[in-house]
């Protein structure tokens, strides 16, 4: 069978989905972990680690991404310019008020295997900080991130801040 | 006195150009470099046949882990009611399924499920 045949046959088994992903109330290692997976197709039973059968996958809200602890002020992202004193570095906090797409796209380009192929899936990855994005006709699936929004106090109504169970302890 | 060298001097070098064929630069047609060539050539090739096994095998296993996660199933529960179904399909087979066909490897799943339910955990739950 030629090889042209073969590949009209699975047109559809290697025909890329492109999913859509909020990032409000997500945490952003976790997140990162998840977006990684979809865009080296690795939610896909013809994966192989060579082949690139991975998915376009567009992000919304990535202004809106969270940090647990205090990584937000703690958290450097560093570099070298190559020149002699020339460390740079700059937080966390400070990193995404200059662009909110960027603290998600490093921890997704970090978590992707480092060799070529990676500069193939970073370039189907789209970042958006707000719900705005051009690509609505091309979506083919909305998906819900790993992680629970968070619930506030203020959120949680008087009796139930009145019976946590921690208080009758002791 | 001049004396020629051994007679099977020239078969012996066209073994080793014979395995160097192809090969990059003048590891090719240089004997002094093609004999070093072709010895590493063939560690690698013998460490290869062994790696062959594993690498397979991890590929395997990640491609039936992901078909099980479309069914929502954790790989290790998937392959633990296996065994105990006693489906003798290996791992090639069980990836080649997911592939080709889904609706096969599908109906798996639906037995592992509902042999997991029938485990002793779920029976004291």
């Amino acid at each position: 069978m030629s090889s042209f045949h073969r590949a009209s046959q699975s047109l559809r088994t290697h025909a890329r989905m492109w999913y859509l992903i909020d990032a409000k109330d997500q945490k952003v290692g976790r997140l990162a972990t998840f977006v990684v997976k979809l865009l080296q197709g690795k939610t896909k039973p013809i994966y192989h680690p060579a082949a690139d059968v991975g998915d376009f996958v567009v992000i919304v809200n990535t202004q809106d991404v969270v940090f647990t602890g205090k990584k937000w002020n703690d958290k450097l992202y560093r570099h070298h310019t190559g020149y002699p004193g020339g460390l740079k570095e700059i937080k966390a906090k400070d990193l995404h008020a200059k662009d909110p797409r960027e603290v998600l796209r490093k921890a997704i380009y970090g978590m992707l295997a480092k060799n070529n192929l990676r500069y193939t899936f970073m370039r189907r990855l789209y970042l958006y900080k707000d719900k705005k994005h051009p690509y609505k006709n091309n979506i083919t699936q909305e998906l819900t991130g790993p992680c629970k929004p968070a619930k506030k106090l203020q959120d949680y109504t008087p009796a139930e801040i009145e019976n946590y169970p921690y208080k009758n302890l002791f | 006195m001049v004396r020629g060298g051994s007679v099977d001097r020239s078969i012996r070098r066209a073994k080793i150009f014979a395995l160097t064929k192809g090969f990059r630069g003048r590891s090719k047609n240089c004997y002094s470099l093609a004999i070093r060539a072709a010895h590493k050539a063939l560690q690698h090739a013998y460490r290869g046949r062994k790696l062959k096994k594993r690498d397979f095998r991890s590929l395997w296993i990640t491609r039936i882990s992901n078909a099980a996660q479309e069914q929502k199933m954790p790989y290790s529960m998937f392959m633990h009611n296996m065994v105990r179904l006693e489906v003798q399909l290996n791992r090639k087979i069980l990836s080649e399924l997911a592939i080709y066909e889904p609706r096969s490897f599908q109906a798996l799943a639906d037995l592992a499920r509902r042999r997991q339910s029938k485990g002793l955990l779920n029976a004291l739950k």
